[in-house]
């Protein structure tokens, strides 16, 4: 890994709108619901040298996010891509269900299935986006769906952009989204379960699935759950 | 120079939520309100934000369910839409507001734009845009001010611009890049 210099995503003259580096949190500890995040306040920081950076939030749109990032300059870009997977095997399976009283009921392949659902999904101008907030996503996505999800994401990160991911040491106890409450700080709203936890991964695991972005850094916290940011 | 920054230990009980009662749910009907508590709401939300309620001003027009609507709409009365409209909406001067049952592909540029129905298209909002807790959009939103309701469902671009001055035309500044990042531009379809 290469992350021994801050990488420069635009020019200096962004430099204003810069969130000063990360440091000392306040000492008021945090609401139950609420996560201290290094990870969040390591990926402002690496973004914050972009004038009008252009950010993708792949959960749920929420006031308090949208307002965190256009309220400092950021242009915001939102898809609920786990809520959308589920659509789309819901969907996918009511055609099955369909054909088969037809007697067509050829199931697709997983990897078939990812593909599809990408045809559709995340369609954006390549190096579109300065940083991408994936929060926990990639634990409810198969193992053919989640590297052509990583695959897509490189492709529209532009270069010394970030995607901040959240992974779950062991199957989480319920299922959560998440929103942003102040620079270092994530708010876990409790939600009705969408997706099921598909997979924990192994910290090779995740070098390998982030392999085209050059460099990743990890925070652990108490509660096993590793932020991770990857540069590209 | 890279400095490690100072780390923090996140939180261990991120988890656990000893009053449940104050814990919002991603879905929760209770997310009605517009100005959520709990945390505050920097100036380009939007805090005083048209209500979504029914029109019941003679001044406002109103496609009714069951009714479409195919081509464009233009003038200067609010329009309140709870049937199905195709084309362009431009009211630059007035409020468009999508009921519940309202689904609209179209454009939309008014004044305020209320949404608490199904848009699939790009919205350009004079003063304000507000998404309530059953929207659903596809599409960029552009609007100097934006509030969203817990709920709600929005899938583009969403971007803050200037308020017009007391002197220009209420119509929506354009933004000061052309280019458009939202699904609705690169030709996704509708969930």
């Amino acid at each position: 890994m290469n992350w021994t210099a801050k990488p420069r995503i635009g020019s200096a003259a962004g430099a204003a709108a810069a969130p000063s580096k990360p440091g000392p949190s306040p000492s008021a500890p945090p609401a139950a619901n609420h996560r201290v995040s290094n990870g969040l306040k390591e990926f402002l920081w690496l973004i914050g040298d972009v004038p009008r950076g252009r950010i993708l939030d792949l959960g749920p749109v929420w006031q308090s996010t949208v307002s965190f990032f256009v309220d400092r300059g950021y242009r915001l870009s939102a898809e609920d891509l786990l809520r959308a997977w589920k659509d789309f095997l819901t969907a996918e399976e009511e055609k099955l269900r369909t054909a088969a009283i037809g007697g067509n009921n050829d199931k697709l392949s997983p990897a078939v299935l990812a593909d599809k659902f990408l045809e559709n999904a995340l369609q954006y101008p390549e190096k579109s986006f300065h940083g991408v907030l994936a929060w926990d996503l990639f634990d409810y996505f198969d193992a053919e769906a989640a590297p052509r999800l990583v695959d897509r994401l490189s492709t529209l990160v532009h270069p010394g952009g970030a995607v901040l991911a959240l992974f779950h040491s062991r199957p989480a106890e319920r299922f959560h989204r998440y929103r942003i409450v102040d620079a270092q700080t994530v708010e876990l709203i409790p939600a009705p379960t969408i997706a099921v936890h598909s997979r924990v991964f192994q910290n090779r695991e995740l070098l390998d699935l982030f392999e085209q972005f050059r460099s990743s850094k990890s925070f652990v916290g108490r509660d096993q759950v590793r932020e991770a940011l990857f540069v590209k | 120079m890279w400095r490690k920054p100072t780390e923090v230990q996140p939180s261990s009980q991120p988890y656990a939520s000893p009053n449940p009662s104050s814990t919002r749910s991603e879905e929760s009907p209770k997310a009605a309100s517009f100005q959520p508590q709990g945390y505050s709401t920097p100036a380009a939300s939007l805090g005083s934000v048209p209500s979504s309620a029914a029109p019941n001003s003679s001044n406002i027009s109103k496609i009714s369910s069951g009714l479409k609507i195919q081509g464009d709409v233009s003038g200067s009365s609010d329009l309140y839409i709870d049937g199905d409209v195709t084309g362009k909406i431009r009211l630059s001067n007035a409020r468009v507001t999508v009921g519940p049952n309202g689904r609209v592909q179209a454009e939309i540029e008014a004044r305020d734009i209320v949404v608490d129905g199904s848009v699939q298209g790009n919205l350009k909002a004079g003063e304000s845009a507000r998404f309530g807790s059953s929207s659903r959009v596809v599409g960029s939103v552009l609007s100097p001010r934006i509030g969203i309701e817990d709920g709600a469902r929005l899938r583009g671009k969403i971007e803050t611009v200037r308020a017009p001055q007391a002197s220009k035309s209420p119509s929506v500044e354009s933004s000061s890049e052309s280019e458009d990042l939202s699904p609705v531009a690169t030709g996704i379809k509708s969930e």
